[in-house]
């Protein structure tokens, strides 16, 4: 890949992670998700536990959609919604990138402080 | 079955602040910690992984002051990280902003604390990836943990509602 394209893909990475970032920010899309990792549902059975408007309900579907944390198919008049776990896995290699990297910067430090504390201060190369 | 049904419903309630933690034990005072974190100059020696070489530090040292750090990796590229200080108290605790390369999108959160364990310190960061203004203020961020763990779990049902 060369350079610009990757530049292109990075940029839709983060814009993907932040679209499944603001999705998960709501309660009541976090709700929907853990319902959804049960298995699949239609928009009404979704909404019976909330004391929410179908249309309401139906906006959070279209947030968890364009995240694409979840997806839907029409059927005759029913639409049905599956969880869509792909999309996690974004943020499983954003945590795991930021873990390596803070286990290493703590690991840096610690070699720091400590030759300090023996007597050296060696720069690290 | 029952773990799956346990892991989902931590989502729907969980409500804790950390995106995600990483926590070292140090042998050293907390104010040398806090120290080594906060002086340009100490942080040109220590800052980042092995095989990334910090360049450049600026940064000014109280709430709202910006800092500003050069990484360069072995390709020779250099990734600069910037951000400002929500919160500033020595020997405790660091709060602040997180850029990389100047990102679009929303800023993410780091939180540095140094808790004091005998002649040790516990350093505990805690990274947060803010979705939005309100995501912020509410501290809904213990999700994450608990999705990343969804998300396994899911991949490992036998797909009926993964096929399509």
């Amino acid at each position: 890949m060369n350079a610009i394209s990757k530049r292109i893909a990075k940029r839709q990475r983060v814009e993907r992670l932040d679209l499944v970032f603001s999705a998960l920010s709501d309660p009541t899309r976090r709700a929907l998700l853990s319902r959804l990792a049960e298995g699949p549902g239609t928009i009404s059975e979704l909404a019976a536990p909330f004391k929410m408007s179908l249309p309401a309900l139906s906006r959070h579907i279209r947030v968890l959609e364009r995240a694409r944390l979840i997806r839907r198919r029409v059927e005759g008049r029913v639409h049905r919604c599956w969880l869509f776990p792909e999309a996690l896995s974004d943020i499983d290699q954003w945590l795991e990138g930021y873990r390596g990297f803070w286990g290493a910067a703590l690991n840096s430090l610690a070699e720091y402080v400590e030759r300090k504390g023996s007597g050296g201060s060696n720069r690290r190369e | 079955m029952s773990s799956a049904k346990d892991q989902a419903a931590a989502i729907g309630v969980s409500n804790s602040t950390a995106a995600l933690v990483v926590r070292r034990r140090i042998r050293a005072p907390a104010s040398e910690l806090f120290a080594a974190w906060t002086d340009p100059a100490q942080l040109l020696q220590w800052w980042g992984p092995k095989g990334v070489v910090c360049t450049e530090a600026i940064l000014e040292p109280r709430v709202g002051g910006a800092y500003r750090l050069g990484n360069r990796l072995a390709s020779g590229r250099v990734v600069w990280i910037t951000g400002e200080f929500e919160r500033f108290v020595p020997p405790s605790e660091l709060v602040f902003s997180w850029r990389v390369d100047g990102q679009a999108g929303l800023a993410e959160r780091v939180t540095v604390q140094f808790m004091p364990a005998g002649d040790s310190t516990d350093v505990i960061v805690t990274h947060e990836h803010i979705a939005d203004a309100t995501t912020r203020s509410e501290h809904e961020m213990g999700w994450v943990g608990c999705l990343a763990g969804l998300s396994r779990l899911v991949a490992d049902r036998t797909p009926g509602a993964q096929s399509s």
